[in-house]
């Protein structure tokens, strides 16, 4: 019960596999082991699944908690609109991106990994979820009451001076004469 | 806030002590496997062929092993909350540690995630070095078919092979969806990736089957280095001839014979595995009766209160049951904190829920009668049908040791205070019997409405206590955080609490000072149950110096 958000799921999955398919590709790079031109692809694509899925989605219910210093990446994919937007897009870029790592030992735990944070993005895209970044609230300032324009008229309720001031007689009673009767409750 | 040694130790020693035991039964495991497959005799040939790469890949499964069996222990909680139960085998230092059964379980995961890492890349390289170094004197000794074999067909032909790379997946999955912001948002994904361990064990189970590494078995009769008999002296090569001269080794009797290892992870896995197998279906069995709903009343802030009864259900304050209704959601459980225990007199027992999340929403739209506009003025008799209700539990929990200190501190935050209000009805029902001689119970709350949650169960005590004679036993402080207006309390009955009301909140620094002041030389458990900002304000208030001697313990509930 309740909707899960498998977005933000996929999105966990895809940051590791991304940083996996970089591991996996350099030790294949630095090896030359058979094959190290798939391991030197896969450093740049795990770079760019890394890059692509740093910042994080603002959460539909509930609080967003950002990853530190997201900011700036969080600019860069939102410029690209509705490409990073759509998680259908998403879902087909990564497995595709997830095939040729697919023909090196080093980076075949990346690509399997990869393909399956893809599948995951097609679970959420069918759910209707996309892509909403995080941007720092601006604080809406109020809209100035009408009421601070227009200062009060008129002083507040006390009875005009000429009946403020009691004859001389009667100065053991209160200053003045409340038109309002004070209780102390 | 200096850091004081003495308190440090209180607080800190016995979680860095296990810790410590544990890095070093992980290192002397690692070390030791390393050493055995580096200088043993019966691996002399294989190490040959691999290199460092076996002995590496060795070690850390030697590390796995120990860990994936240490990682199921903490789970087991109904074992963990019986150890808390029986005071005579353990210690209040013991109780203090199960505190951290959760930490202790990460930890252990992580453990496994790195050492696999780890055996993973090691015996990648041993692939490659099987393909490359196929031996042609020892065949047995091969798992690869032909010279310059492709690593990637012995992965996928063996079982070794094909179970690891299935491992490894599944450990991955488990790992990527237990990371923080996913339980946070949508524990369902972590609960059910997770409940994939028992495949993962399975197939740990079965991942030595086919013996990939062979150790030789004749070492006497064939001792490794030595010279086949009809080979001569020159034909050896220049390190071996060395070796043979300081060793006089001589020839050989035999030709050398190899054995595959057979596996002996069940060896250390079976034992937590069945131990946690046989908890759950206890638990499920003992969860199977459903309970009868005696009550529903609705309190102010959206929380709800819930009067049960269970046949044969004992539990003690501060232990939390873990509630699922099929009505409402069939898989999830939700755990909740006892507000009152069943007593020989009373058997009923109670929990408060505060609503906050689908589905609490939903339960509690079961439970209360939906107002109606088109109600009859005439009071109509309904039959109230509550939704099937199953709870599992009781399981401990840090809050049951109140009792168990001379003097101590509950710091309670909002709906945090549940644990301590059964410590308080406790307290109610029968003072004299525990060893706690005082209680200062703080609690902050948001808003002036809530505590009228346990208003009266508060007044009930400070006023038993004063008849009997012990004011100083119950020493109350209630905090509104939030000043708004109308910060008052005017009934009469709770006056004792009006008088101890405080806007804003509390400083810690100043009460503790004072409760150190007032007992010098003893040692205060702090109990808190909040917000991450005041547990952590006063795990640094516990750990530093004191001036007057007192030792602050502090323990903490947390709410996930």
């Amino acid at each position: 019960m309740g909707k899960i958000e498998w977005a933000m799921w996929a999105n966990e999955q895809a940051l590791a596999s991304g940083l996996i398919l970089l591991t996996g590709g350099i030790v294949g790079v630095a090896g030359q082991f058979r094959g190290w031109e798939f391991a030197a692809y896969a450093v740049a694509a795990g770079v760019f699944v890394c890059l692509l899925e740093y910042p994080r989605s603002k959460r539909a219910k509930g609080t967003s908690v950002e990853r530190t210093g997201q900011y700036c990446f969080t600019v860069c994919v939102k410029a690209f609109g509705p490409l990073t937007r759509n998680y259908y897009v998403r879902a087909f870029l990564h497995a595709a991106i997830c095939v040729p790592g697919g023909f090196m030992l080093a980076t075949v735990l990346g690509c399997v990994c990869l393909g399956i944070a893809s599948l995951i993005y097609l679970a959420a895209a069918i759910r209707g979820e996309h892509w909403e970044p995080i941007l720092p609230r601006k604080d809406v300032r109020k809209p100035v009451a009408e009421s601070i324009k227009n200062p009060p008229q008129n002083p507040p309720p006390r009875p005009p001076p000429e009946m403020r001031r009691k004859p001389a007689k009667e100065l053991e009673s209160s200053a003045y004469d409340n038109p309002i009767a004070v209780t102390d409750e | 806030m200096a850091v004081s040694l003495r308190s440090w130790v209180a607080n800190e020693g016995g979680k860095h002590l296990v810790l410590m035991l544990w890095l070093g039964a992980n290192t002397w495991m690692f070390l030791n496997t390393f050493l055995l497959y580096s200088t043993g005799q019966q691996y002399h040939y294989l190490y040959k062929m691999l290199g460092v790469g076996l002995c590496i890949s060795r070690a850390s499964a030697s590390v796995l092993n120990l860990n994936c069996s240490l990682v199921l222990l903490p789970m087991c909680r109904s074992l963990l909350t019986f150890i808390r139960g029986t005071r005579a085998v353990s210690s209040r230092k013991t109780r203090r540690l199960l505190d951290k059964y959760k930490t202790f379980h990460v930890a252990c995961g992580v453990a496994v995630c790195l050492f696999s890492v780890v055996h993973v890349s090691a015996h990648m390289v041993n692939l490659v070095n099987f393909s490359v170094s196929y031996s042609d004197d020892f065949p047995a000794l091969n798992l690869a078919r032909y010279r310059g074999e492709d690593p990637k067909r012995i992965i996928l032909t063996t079982i070794p092979g094909v179970t690891g790379v299935l491992l490894v997946l599944i450990l991955l999955l488990m790992f990527i969806s237990s990371s923080h912001c996913v339980r946070v948002s949508n524990y369902e994904i972590f609960w059910y990736t997770h409940n994939l361990f028992i495949v993962f064990y399975i197939i740990l189970m079965v991942h030595m089957v086919g013996g990939a590494l062979k150790y030789q078995t004749n070492v006497e009769a064939h001792p490794p280095g030595c010279l086949k008999p009809n080979q001569s002296s020159t034909e050896q090569r220049v390190e071996d001839l060395d070796r043979l001269e300081d060793e006089d080794v001589g020839r050989c009797r035999e030709d050398a014979r190899f054995e595959p290892h057979w596996p002996q992870t069940w060896l250390w896995v079976s034992g937590p595995l069945c131990l946690y197998c046989v908890e759950r279906l206890y638990r499920y069995i003992r969860s199977s009766a459903p309970v009868t709903i005696v009550t529903v009343v609705k309190h102010p802030c959206n929380v709800i209160e819930l009067r049960m009864l269970k046949k044969n259900f004992k539990a003690r304050p501060g232990q939390y049951i873990v509630l699922n209704c099929p009505s409402v959601s069939s898989f999830e459980n939700h755990p909740f904190t006892l507000t009152k225990c069943p007593t020989v007199n009373r058997e009923t027992f109670g929990i408060h829920l505060r609503v906050v999340g689908d589905w609490t929403e939903r339960f509690t739209q079961l439970l209360l009668p939906q107002p109606r506009m088109d109600v009859e003025i005439l009071p109509m008799v309904q039959q109230r049908t509550y939704p099937k209700l199953y709870i599992d539990g009781p399981f401990g929990g840090p809050s049951e040791e109140v009792f168990n200190y001379d003097v101590s501190l509950c710091v309670a935050g909002g709906i945090g205070v549940t644990p301590f209000a059964c410590v308080l009805q406790a307290l109610l029902d029968g003072w004299r019997g525990f060893r706690l001689q005082r209680l200062y119970f703080v609690w902050v709350c948001r808003e002036l409405q809530s505590f009228y949650w346990f208003a009266e169960l508060l007044c009930a005590l400070h006023q038993k206590l004063w008849q009997e004679n012990r004011p100083d036993y119950f020493n109350l402080k209630l905090y509104v955080s939030q000043a708004g207006d109308l910060q008052s309390m005017s009934e009469e009955r709770f006056r004792p609490l009006a008088s101890r009301l405080l806007v804003g909140r509390p400083r810690w620094k100043l009460l503790l000072d004072e409760i150190g002041r007032s007992n010098k030389q003893k040692r205060v458990g702090v109990f808190c149950c909040g917000p991450k900002g005041i547990s952590r304000t006063l795990h640094k208030l516990c750990n530093s110096a004191r001036s007057c001697g007192t030792t602050f313990e502090f323990n903490k509930e947390s709410f996930s």
